[in-house]
C-alpha cells in the first residue's frame, strides 16, 4: 500500500455496512483506530434528529458506529472540537481537513497525531433553509423525512413511506434553496489535502452503493486504513482506472458549477466600495459569533480585532470587521460557519471571500492544503529592498 | 476531556433561542450554535455568544458561610414562615416556579412575579400582555412600529424585521434612539399613536413590559392594538417570564417596587427570591441593597452566583439553568424544553413542604394541563389571538426631564454584567452644548451622585443620555442628571 494508491473498501460489519454511506468504510476505519488504539479519541455528530446532529468527542466505538451515515443538513466544522496532544481521527469535509491544517499551523492541532479521513463533498444544507424547502417545494413534512442523499445532480429525500422525492439541485438554488452560498461557490470537492479521501464517486459495476472509493495521500492514511484491515473491520480491492477516471469526472463538474456559482455571488462590486460594505455590515450587533465559531481563527480573548474595537465605536464601519477581513485574507477557507450563526444573516463568508480571494491568488496560496505557509511571511523586505 | 452536551435555551431573554452548552468535566462550559433550534436558526446575540464567559455558579451559603446544599434548605425552611413575601420574575423553569408558588400557598403568601403592569391591569388584557405573535408572522407583516430598539434590546428580532423589509414591510421605530433599520423614526406623544401610526390588521406592535414599565404606558398600546387591528408582541427580558405569567395567573400580583416599599414599611421581614435579582433587575441598586438590608431573612434560591447572593443569609445553590428540567414558554407561547434532567430547586422546595419525592413530575404534568398540552414540541406556536378587551383610560406619566439618564435595558443590563456596554450615548449638540472633549470620559450628576464614564455619539433624542449599563447615581429607568466634562 503507498501513496497514490486507489481502492474500493467497505465493512465487513453487516450492521456497519448497512447503517453507514457507501458501505460503512469510514465508519468502520474510525471504530477501528480507537478499538485498535490507534487513536484516543474520535471526533463524530451525534444525530439528535434527521436535520440535527452534535460534534462530539469520543473514545466509545459504539458512539462512532451510531454516528454512521451522511449528514447534508448538519452544517458543521469539526476541527474546532480537537484538541492538542490527544491522539484522534475524524471524518472531514475538504473544509472540516483544511480548517485542522491551519488550526495545526497555529499549534492549535497536532498534525502528526491527528487522523483526517477525508469525505468528497459536494456541499451542505442549512437545516432551517432544509426544513423550508421541504415544506414550500418539496411540500413534504420534515418530520416525515426518513433520509436523504445527492445523486447525479439531484437532490432525494426518502419519506417514512418509503417513497423517495427527487429535485435538481439546480432548481433549488435559482429559489435559493438547497446548499449554503459558500458551498455552492466551493472547487474543492475531494479532501486532497486529508490522508485519506473517501466517497462514493468512482464505485461501479457491482460495488455501486456498496463500498467507499479510497485514495491513500499520506503515511497516515496509510497507517489507518491498515490498521482497520488489520483488525478485520474492512476489506478492499483495488480501484479500476474507469472508477478513477469517472472520479475525476465528477469532481471536474462540480468545479464547473463551482465556478459558475463564483461568477454569479462573486461578480465584481459595482459602485462605491465602501457603501457596498457598510452596507453589507449595518445592522452587525457586535455578537462576535463570527469570529467565536471560525475554525481557523486561533486568536483569543486579547485579539486584534476585539482589542482595536468597542461598541462604543462610532465608525461608520467596525474596526472588529476590518481588521478580521484582512486578518483573514491568508487563512479563510470558506466554509462559511460565520454567516451561518451570524444573528442578523450578514453573508459574511461571502465578504471574507471578496477580500481572500484575490490575495490568495496572487500569491497562488491556498490554505489548509498542506502545512507550507503564507508566502507572503517568507518574504524578507530588507533582502527585497524594500 | 469528557463532556456533557445539554440542549438549552439561552437565559437572555424571552425570546428563548436555542442553543448547547458544553459542560467539561472540570466544570466550565462553552457554548455552542443549535442550527436546527426553530427560534433562532442557531444563531445567538452577544449575551448568548459570551455565556460561558458570564456565567458563574452559585454557591450554597448560610450568613456568609459556605454550607452543604442540604443545609442551606434546611436553615431556609426554619428562616420561612407565615408572612414571607416570595418573587420569580422569570428567570426558571415552568416547574420550579410553581414549586415556589406550592411554598408560598403554604405559607398562605403568592408568588410575585414583580410585573407591576400585570397588577395594575384588568386581567381580560394578561393574555395580551403574556403571548405575542408568533415570530414567523413578524416576517409576513405589513408594517411593523417598534418601541423597542431591536439591535439592544432584543437582538435576535432584527432578523425577523430585516425579513419583513425584504417582503415589503415599512418599520417605524418610537422610542428614544433612532434605529437603523427603520424607514422612519419618530417621537410621538402617546396621545397621537393612533393618528401618526395609521395601522391596521396587517399591522404588528412590538413593545416590552418590563418591572419597573408604566401600566399607563401598556395600556395605551394595548387601546392602540385593539383599535386598530394590529397584532401587539410585549417582549419581556427574563427568559421565562411569560411561563411564569401563565402559571402564576389568577394571583393578586405585587410590583418589585411595592415590595420594596413594604420592606421599608416593615410589612415584609422575610423575603425569598427565586432567580431573581431585585439588585440587577432594579434600576435604584442604593435603595434596593437599603432595604434588602432591613429584612429579617433574605433568602435566595439561585442557579447562578449575582450580586443579591452576595447580601442573602440564606442562598440555596440550584443548578445552571441549562441543567434543569422543565419548560419554557418563550414570547410567542412557544413551548420549549431542554435536555437537563436536574431538579436541584425543586427537591429544596419539595423539602421544605414536606413532598421530597417526585414533586417534579406532579409539577410538569401541571404546567401541561395550564398549557394546554401532553407533550412538548418546540415546532408548534400557538395561533395569535386577537385582543378581547375594552378601552382603558391611560394617562402614561411624562417621562422626559430636561436631560435624562435613560436605561435602555437588553440583556446584559436585566443581568447586571458590563460586557460591552461600559458607556453612554448622547447626540452630537448635547456633546456641543456641553463642550465634551473625544476621548475624554463624561461626567453626569444627579441628586444621588455622579459617574464618569465613556461616551459615543449617536441619533439619540435631544436631552437624553442612554445606557445599557447600571449606572449607581440612578433613581429610576429615567433620571434626571446633568452633562459636564
Amino acid at each position: 500500500m503507498d501513496i497514490g494508491d486507489c481502492y474500493v473498501g467497505w465493512a465487513t460489519d453487516e450492521d456497519i455496512r448497512t447503517r453507514g454511506a457507501s458501505g460503512g468504510l469510514v465508519t468502520a476505519m474510525l471504530a477501528a483506530a480507537l478499538e485498535k488504539g490507534l487513536v484516543e479519541a474520535v471526533v463524530v455528530l451525534k444525530k439528535l434528529g434527521e436535520f440535527e446532529a452534535v460534534p462530539i468527542v469520543t473514545s466509545d466505538p459504539e458512539e462512532v458506529k451510531a454516528a454512521a451515515g451522511s449528514m447534508h443538513s448538519v452544517p458543521i466544522v469539526l476541527s474546532r472540537y480537537l484538541e492538542y496532544g490527544t491522539k484522534v481521527a475524524l471524518p472531514a469535509k475538504p473544509c472540516d481537513a483544511r480548517a485542522t491544517i491551519e488550526q495545526a499551523k497555529r499549534q492549535q492541532v497536532d498534525i502528526d497525531t491527528t487522523y483526517i479521513v477525508g469525505l468528497n463533498c459536494g456541499g451542505t444544507m442549512h437545516p432551517a433553509v432544509t426544513r423550508k424547502m421541504l415544506e414550500t417545494v418539496y411540500k413534504l413534512d420534515p418530520e416525515e423525512i426518513a433520509g436523504e442523499e445527492i445523486d447525479k445532480g439531484k437532490l432525494i429525500f426518502e419519506t417514512k413511506d418509503g417513497e423517495e422525492h427527487a429535485i435538481k439541485i439546480d432548481e433549488l438554488e435559482e429559489e435559493g434553496y438547497g446548499r449554503r452560498e459558500s458551498c455552492q461557490y466551493c472547487e474543492i470537492n475531494i479532501p486532497v489535502m486529508a490522508d485519506l479521501a473517501c466517497g462514493n464517486w468512482g464505485v461501479i459495476g457491482d460495488l455501486a452503493g456498496k463500498g467507499t472509493f479510497v485514495e491513500i495521500n499520506t503515511e497516515k492514511g496509510i497507517k489507518i486504513l491498515q490498521n482497520a484491515i488489520d483488525a478485520g473491520a474492512v476489506e478492499i480491492t483495488p480501484a479500476d482506472d474507469k472508477g478513477k477516471a469517472i472520479r475525476a469526472k465528477v469532481d471536474g463538474a462540480m468545479m464547473k458549477v463551482a465556478a459558475a456559482a463564483d461568477e454569479k455571488y462573486l461578480a465584481p462590486i459595482e459602485g462605491s466600495h465602501l457603501d457596498y460594505y457598510m452596507n453589507a455590515l449595518a445592522d452587525c450587533i457586535n455578537c462576535g459569533a463570527c469570529k467565536a465559531v471560525c475554525p481557523v481563527c486561533a486568536c483569543g480573548e486579547g485579539a486584534k480585532c476585539t482589542e482595536f474595537s468597542s461598541a462604543s465605536d462610532t465608525y461608520k464601519m467596525s474596526l472588529f470587521h476590518l481588521v478580521r477581513f484582512v486578518h483573514l485574507m491568508d487563512s479563510c477557507i470558506g466554509c462559511g460557519q460565520c454567516t451561518d450563526v451570524c444573528p442578523v444573516d450578514i453573508s459574511l463568508t461571502h465578504i471574507y471571500q471578496r477580500f481572500a480571494r484575490p490575495m490568495q491568488e496572487e500569491f497562488e496560496y491556498k490554505p489548509g492544503m498542506d502545512m507550507t505557509t503564507p508566502p507572503f511571511f517568507g518574504v524578507d523586505l530588507l533582502e527585497e529592498g524594500q | 476531556m469528557n463532556e456533557n452536551i445539554f440542549t438549552t435555551v439561552c437565559p437572555g431573554c424571552s425570546i428563548a433561542c436555542g442553543m448547547y452548552v458544553r459542560e467539561k468535566d472540570d466544570g466550565t462550559i462553552d457554548i455552542d450554535w443549535r442550527k436546527d433550534a426553530v427560534v433562532n436558526a442557531g444563531k445567538l446575540c452577544r449575551f448568548g455568544v459570551r455565556l460561558s464567559a458570564n456565567l458563574k455558579n452559585a454557591t450554597s451559603k448560610v450568613d456568609g458561610n459556605e454550607v452543604e446544599f442540604s443545609d442551606a434548605v434546611t436553615a431556609a425552611g426554619k428562616a420561612i414562615g407565615d408572612g414571607a413575601a416570595f418573587v420569580s420574575v422569570g428567570n426558571t423553569t415552568c416547574e420550579e416556579h410553581l414549586a415556589l408558588m406550592k411554598l408560598a400557598e403554604s405559607k398562605g403568601a403568592v408568588v410575585n412575579t414583580g410585573m407591576g403592569a400585570f397588577a395594575s391591569i384588568p386581567a381580560e388584557c394578561h393574555p395580551t400582555m403574556g403571548v405575542g405573535v408568533p415570530l414567523d408572522a413578524i416576517e409576513s407583516a405589513k408594517k411593523i412600529v417598534l418601541f423597542i430598539d431591536p439591535y439592544e434590546q432584543y437582538p435576535l428580532l432584527v432578523r425577523r424585521i430585516l425579513a419583513a423589509k425584504k417582503n415589503g414591510a415599512t418599520v417605524t421605530a418610537v422610542g428614544w434612539k433612532a434605529v437603523s433599520l427603520a424607514d422612519e423614526n419618530k417621537t410621538i406623544d402617546p396621545a397621537n399613536y393612533g393618528s401618526e401610526l395609521a395601522l391596521d390588521s396587517d399591522s404588528v406592535i412590538i413593545a416590552e413590559i418590563n418591572p419597573s414599565t408604566d401600566p399607563d404606558r401598556v395600556m395605551v398600546l394595548l387601546n392602540l392594538a385593539k383599535a386598530t387591528g394590529a397584532a401587539i408582541m410585549f417582549m419581556k427580558p427574563f427568559v421565562n417570564a411569560v411561563g411564569c405569567d401563565l402559571a402564576s395567573k389568577k394571583t393578586e400580583q405585587k410590583s418589585l417596587d411595592q415590595i420594596i416599599a413594604e420592606i421599608n414599611d416593615g410589612k415584609i421581614k422575610t423575603l425569598v427570591c427565586l432567580d431573581s435579582d431585585l439588585i440587577e433587575i432594579m434600576p435604584d441598586e442604593t435603595a434596593v441593597r437599603e432595604a434588602l438590608g432591613k429584612l429579617d431573612n433574605l433568602i435566595v434560591i439561585t442557579s447562578r452566583a449575582s450580586a443579591i447572593a452576595d447580601v442573602a443569609k440564606i442562598v440555596v445553590a440550584t443548578e445552571p439553568f441549562y441543567r434543569k428540567a422543565g419548560t419554557v414558554v418563550n414570547a410567542e407561547g412557544r413551548v420549549l424544553v431542554g435536555s437537563g434532567d436536574g431538579t436541584d430547586g425543586i427537591d429544596a422546595v419539595g423539602t421544605l413542604i414536606g413532598q421530597p419525592a417526585d414533586l417534579f413530575t406532579e409539577l410538569n404534568s401541571a404546567v401541561l394541563a395550564t398549557l394546554g398540552i401532553d407533550v412538548v414540541d418546540e415546532r408548534v406556536v400557538p395561533a395569535y389571538e386577537k385582543p378581547e378587551y375594552g378601552a382603558m383610560d391611560a394617562n402614561p406619566t411624562a417621562e422626559a426631564v430636561e436631560t435624562a439618564l435613560v436605561y435602555a435595558g437588553g440583556p446584559f443590563f436585566w443581568n447586571g454584567i458590563v460586557d460591552d456596554n461600559d458607556f453612554v450615548e448622547m447626540n452630537l449638540d448635547m456633546v456641543t452644548a456641553n463642550s465634551l472633549l473625544k476621548g475624554i470620559p463624561v461626567k453626569l450628576t444627579s441628586d444621588k451622585g455622579e459617574v464618569v464614564i465613556k461616551y459615543k455619539v449617536s441619533d439619540v433624542a435631544p436631552g437624553v443620555v442612554l445606557s445599557n449599563a447600571k449606572l449607581p447615581m440612578t433613581t429610576g429607568m429615567v433620571t434626571s442628571v446633568t452633562v459636564s466634562r
